[in-house]
């Protein structure tokens, strides 16, 4: 019996391999929707706004007030479209980030979260916000270091002598995300009463922070990483089926290895720095992608990327009008929403 | 067959254990030390068993600490939250924990006779636990300015205090009523109360503080949002243009929420200035300060009603 | 073509390969035979650079290892895997375009050229995969998956193929087949196979040479009729032997006797 098979689901219909016209034309397709998605998400919100107003602003970049009054105007401008961004990159940034560790890891369900990525963040970012409060710019930085001191953690921890197999990774990232989670709920109950429960609502991720100068470097971040990842992409085809076979066959899997875990890194830390975390969009996402366009990391990278854009878009405008104008933490819908999907993916294999 | 025949008796035994031991901790006892003399009902309905004189009490959160010292029964706290911290002699009672996760066996160590509790606090959980020590439990909830003249004199009427809850409730409705006199057909200043920044959080319909606002000559822009504490979105909070901003932080915390949330920089209340920073203690704790901080916020809002 | 000088390969203070040295000429299958733990895997992983060495030189096209990069050493050696990881569905084509990746212009990017399909093509031919090709790799059976990671490892145009047990989970008619495809290689293209096997008298068959490993040595070396004799093979493996003339193929038939 020569190879084994424990793929969680098989796509439909797979019958050209990828090449580069088919992969252009789907991520021309998702960045469509996603441009239409960021358009008519700017246009629902806890307050109304009129409609042709909000377009023809939006059509002229905001130069023409198209007739908005200057609140609503505000609104549209310095609350709704940054935040959608901000949505855009921090989905952009987990997905990626998830399909990275996916196919390095050789697990369909290795995630930021599972593997305590995202709370070395968490973590990383409530010392910054606690003793650096001032200072926004420590936030994802320490978010970074955070995610970086978790990442070589479970690292160490998984190392075995038969190398860290994925199995072995998996389960010392959990140690790992428990053991922070216990640091975190620790350090919350340190906090006065009046603080727990702004943290209580960011860790289950909250995209309403608005920070004018981070916002362009989590835009950056995830355009950046997914560009990182997806030129390892063919190196990751082959790391996917196994790091022996994939040295064999000319990889440089130390240097693809040390890439993807810091480029993934540091997409988590900015996520987590600027909105909490937001989980599921690691894991759902880039399955998503891979079961309709198959396993070829050089469609599957960009179009989980694309894709996580859109899901944490949509998530979050559902999070921001569904009760308002209170608002609920995004991270508890992605999780409403991509639990039961998740469930009904596995059902399918 | 035969191990077959253990393991089943094992089981049945571990599982009539089991129920055994849920039924006699399910059983409450509700019956304090001392003799029990007369029941009064707390606000959330429960009977309560209380000895004819309580000398032992603690009090589980600081607007009830605050109270039992405002009537003059302070020497009778035996214990408190580390957040109970006004008045100076209250620090020198002895620490139970915090509101949230007070410690179970301290208290009991304490024998108290009764223990005043506030649901603010969210003590569900715990409350079963003391009953089944013999220790009475009495949940205050206040919603507004009437419920905290009640929460005095219930506490009065615990700690056999009376005359001088009594005192104290008339005292304080005199200078509630001073106020809603002073501020009396001027117009309602619409009102913001930033809980928190970012995130942002104010108050709902169900908070105690919208009541005193009420009183302060004030329309809160958020008053009809459902809950106590809801975490409120940016658009609709700039949308709401209010002319005044209430920020309650010093006190117990410090310099945290001093500063307008991003969303609020260009509304007509931070445009004007008129962005009020009242002491926590006196909005947050439905207790004898809540005056004071309605004094604060009516002069805030209306500095003409007050010379 | 690949030559290992006094190679000595040593990991958790034990010594696996000790002072080994042997040479691949184009055209020949080479086999190495030995009981379990003589280090035969450990040699064959440590020839295309897998597994570091500890002294000795290896030497490819005359140049030591070290010197040649990652896809320059995949373009020269193949290695055959004995079986292959498929957590993700991969179809047979794109299974088999991994071998390709050595030649890629802009390694860990880059898209398949024509000429890539092309040697994909021939190469699933050869292999008899030509109708698989775009079925799931976990849809075939045993067989055909063995087929295919030959397919890949052919597809690298690598004349060096290293096999490592290539038959130890196929049967009688699959293990006849995968050896005359390296058979085929060595005699049509020029290529030169090492395969790490169990089966002796299968060795017997396909190998020009032999090495017989015991403890990390290289006990004894040489064309088969020369190393294939019962008293050699009794001191390697410590164990009575009948060794007769197989009376089909006319070579060694070796036959243990308990």
């Amino acid at each position: 019996m020569i190879g084994t098979t424990r793929d969680i689901a098989i796509p439909k219909i797979r019958q050209n391999r990828v090449t580069l016209r088919k992969t252009l034309i789907y991520c021309a397709l998702l960045a469509a929707a996603l441009l239409l998605a960021i358009i008519l998400m700017s246009l629902v919100g806890s307050e109304r706004l009129p409609t042709r107003a909000s377009l023809c602003a939006l059509a002229t970049l905001g130069t023409n007030a198209c007739g908005l009054t200057q609140d609503q105007f505000d609104i549209l401008f310095q609350i709704r479209l940054p935040r959608i961004l901000l949505a855009a990159a921090v989905g952009g940034s987990l997905a990626t980030a998830g399909a990275g560790y996916q196919a390095l890891l050789r697990n369909p369900l290795a995630e930021p979260y599972l593997l305590g990525i995202s709370n070395g963040a968490a973590v990383g970012t409530m010392i910054a916000l606690i003793f650096f409060g001032a200072n926004e710019w420590v936030r994802p930085l320490l978010a970074f270091t955070g995610a970086i001191a978790a990442t070589f953690a479970v690292y160490r921890l998984a190392r075995g002598r038969a190398g860290a197999t994925p199995e072995r990774l998996i389960l010392a990232g959990v140690i790992v995300t428990t053991f922070l989670s216990s640091v975190i709920v620790f350090v919350t109950t340190l906090m006065d009463a009046t603080r727990i429960r702004s943290f209580t609502f960011w860790l289950l991720g909250d995209l309403s922070g608005t920070s004018k100068a981070l916002l362009p470097v989590a835009i950056v971040i995830a355009v950046l990483g997914a560009l990182a990842l997806t030129f390892n992409a063919r190196s990751l085809n082959l790391l996917m089926l196994g790091e022996r076979d994939a040295f064999d066959l000319g990889v440089e899997v130390g240097r693809v290895r040390i890439v993807v875990f810091l480029v993934a890194s540091l997409l988590v830390g900015s996520s987590v720095a600027a909105s909490g975390s937001v989980g599921y969009v690691g894991l759902v996402v880039p399955h998503l992608a891979r079961l309709s366009l198959g396993s070829d990391n050089r469609i599957s990278i960009p179009a989980a990327t694309l894709g996580g854009a859109l899901f944490v878009i949509v998530a979050d405008t559902v999070a921001r009008t569904i009760i308002a104008p209170r608002e609920l933490p995004v991270g508890a819908i992605t999780a409403l929403i991509g639990a039961p999907l998740f469930i009904y993916l596995l059902k399918r294999a | 067959m035969l191990s077959l025949t253990i393991r089943s008796i094992a089981i049945v035994t571990c599982t009539l254990l089991l129920v055994m031991s849920f039924a006699c901790n399910s059983t409450p006892k509700q019956s304090p030390e001392g003799p029990v003399t007369r029941q009064l009902t707390d606000d959330a309905g429960r009977r309560v068993s209380l000895p004819a004189r309580v000398t032992r009490v603690i009090s589980l959160a600081p607007n009830l600490t605050e109270i039992v010292f405002a009537i003059g029964a302070g020497d009778r706290l035996v214990g408190r939250t580390s957040y109970c911290d006004f008045p100076p002699e209250a620090k020198a009672v002895a620490e139970v924990g915090d509101t949230r996760t007070p410690a179970i066996e301290t208290i009991i160590g304490l024998r108290p006779q009764v223990v005043l509790v506030s649901t603010a606090s969210q003590l569900e959980v715990f409350t079963q636990q003391l009953q089944n020590q013999h220790i009475a439990v009495f949940v205050t909830d206040p919603h507004d300015l009437e419920g905290v003249f009640r929460s005095i004199e219930q506490v009065g009427e615990i700690l056999g205090q009376k005359e001088q809850s009594g005192l104290l409730v008339r005292k304080l409705r005199e200078r509630a009523s001073a106020v809603e006199k002073a501020v009396q057909g001027k117009e309602r200043v619409r009102v913001f109360y930033q809980l928190s920044g970012e995130p942002l959080y104010t108050a709902g319909r169900d908070a105690f503080v919208t009541d005193l606002m009420r009183r302060a000559g004030a329309k809160s822009v958020t008053v009809d949002v459902p809950g106590a504490w809801p975490k409120y979105s940016n658009e609709s909070a700039l949308a709401a243009r209010p002319d005044a901003i209430i920020l309650p932080t010093g006190g117990s915390m410090g310099s945290a929420n001093s500063e307008v949330t991003p969303a609020l920089r260009q509304s007509p209340a931070a445009v004007q200035g008129r962005v009020y920073k009242i002491n926590d203690d006196y909005l947050a704790r439905p207790g004898p300060r809540a005056i004071d901080g309605l004094e604060a916020m009516a002069r805030a809002l209306h500095p003409d009603a007050f010379k | 073509m690949l030559e290992a000088r006094d190679l000595t390969i040593a990991y958790d203070h034990r010594i696996a390969v000790a002072d080994l040295t042997l040479s691949l000429r184009a055209g020949e299958i080479t086999a190495i035979l030995g009981p379990n733990g003589a280090g035969k895997s450990t040699l064959l992983r440590a020839l295309n650079g897998q597994i570091p060495k500890s002294s000795g030189v290896i030497l490819l096209d005359g140049k030591p290892l070290e010197r040649h990069n990652r896809s320059s050493i995949s373009r020269r050696i193949a290695v055959v895997a004995q079986e292959a990881e498929l957590r993700f569905p991969v179809t047979v084509l794109e299974f088999v375009l991994g071998g390709r990746f050595a030649w890629a212009a802009h390694s860990g990017w880059g898209w398949e050229t024509e000429h890539d399909l092309q040697v994909a093509d021939a190469v699933l031919l050869e292999t008899e995969l030509g109708d698989l090709s775009s079925r799931l790799m976990n849809e075939l059976s045993g067989g055909e998956r063995q087929r295919a990671l030959m397919a890949r490892a052919l597809a690298t145009e690598a004349p060096v193929l290293l096999l490592d047990e290539p038959t130890a989970n196929l049967d009688l008619s699959h293990q006849a087949t995968l050896l005359k495809l390296v058979r085929s290689r060595c005699d049509q293209h020029g290529a030169s196979a090492v395969v790490v096997t169990h089966d002796i008298n299968l060795a017997a068959q396909f190998a020009d040479n032999i090495i017989l490993m015991k403890l990390g040595k290289a006990a004894h070396s040489g064309k088969p009729k020369d190393v294939l004799k019962a008293e050699v093979l009794e001191e390697v493996f410590e164990v009575r032997v009948l060794v007769d003339t197989h009376p089909i193929t006319g070579g060694a038939r070796i036959t243990p006797v308990i």
